[in-house]
């Protein structure tokens, strides 16, 4: 007796979702160029991120545009570049082409104000949201600058 | 299982270089007494060995007590207590200067110019409430 779960599929099928899968694990290999997950460490965004949480930053947006102030970014530390940093763009000089970064929390960070301001093109990766803890699930939006 | 695969492997640094949020200008000035202490013997002595670890230990507790000077000034000192003291970083940048000149000279009034100006330093940490803020009240043993 044939039923529902026993129905032999079309090769086809098989092949299609193969091709969709397939394409699938290429389009997320591609899109890790310019599209990571990163674990936030240390306390200095409090209360926008916390430490522990992930977050999804993507490289795309500047290589066309320039960062703006209220924007949260990756930058290597400029006393340490092997260490990334987390920070919000606290202003710009369009000039220069350099710009400052700061802590959501001044009084616990160590940012431009004690490493002084860096340069534009250093600034490669935004932060879009967050997937973990689910409770804060949600898109990191920029202040106003 | 699936929070280890969907866990990042990249980690992005939320940076503080832990302030302790201890503060004392009594560290800038025991610095400072050495080297008006280290100058009153360097001016007192023929022995040229002991006047050239002078010179060395000299330079050393200078940079010392510019370190200190610098901490408060950058770290412990706020805006509101510049309103209160609108001299406040005209005092901390006299010190700073002052700590380079002892480490240049052996002027004992430079010394003692020093000393006098940690002091108001200290005048300004007391009177913005540093004793009771940047300072362990009681620690068990």
């Amino acid at each position: 007796m044939s039923t529902e779960r026993g129905h032999r599929r079309p090769l086809s099928s098989f092949v299609l979702r193969g091709a969709a899968l397939g394409a699938g694990l290429a389009a997320v290999a591609f899109a890790r160029r310019w599209l990571d997950v990163v674990e936030v460490q240390g306390g200095s965004m409090a209360p926008t991120l916390l430490a522990g949480e992930w977050l999804i930053v993507e490289s795309r947006t500047y290589t066309r545009r320039q960062p703006r102030v209220g924007e949260i970014v990756l930058a290597a530390d400029p006393r340490e570049p092997e260490r990334e940093l987390i920070k919000r763009v606290a202003s710009l000089d369009p000039f220069a082409r350099t710009l400052e970064l700061r802590g959501d929390t001044p009084e616990a960070s160590t940012d431009s104000r004690a490493f002084g301001s860096i340069p534009m093109q250093d600034v490669r990766w935004r932060v879009v949201g967050r997937y973990w803890p689910a409770r804060r699930i949600g898109p990191i939006e920029a202040l106003p600058g | 299982m699936l929070r280890d695969l969907l866990r990042p492997k990249r980690r992005v640094h939320a940076h503080c270089d832990i302030p302790c949020g201890i503060y004392d200008p009594q560290q800038a000035r025991i610095e400072a007494e050495s080297c008006y202490k280290i100058i009153e013997k360097y001016n007192g002595s023929d022995d040229e060995l002991l006047r050239a670890r002078c010179i060395d230990i000299k330079e050393q507790r200078a940079e010392l007590t510019k370190h200190h000077i610098d901490v408060l000034w950058h770290d412990y000192f706020k805006p509101e207590h510049l309103e209160k003291f609108p001299n406040l970083h005209e005092v901390c940048w006299k010190a700073s200067k002052a700590a380079s000149k002892v480490k240049q000279t052996s002027d004992i009034a430079a010394a003692q110019e020093l000393l006098s100006l940690i002091d108001q330093i200290d005048g300004m940490w007391k009177a913005t409430g540093g004793p009771e803020k940047t300072r362990l009240q009681a620690v068990a043993a």
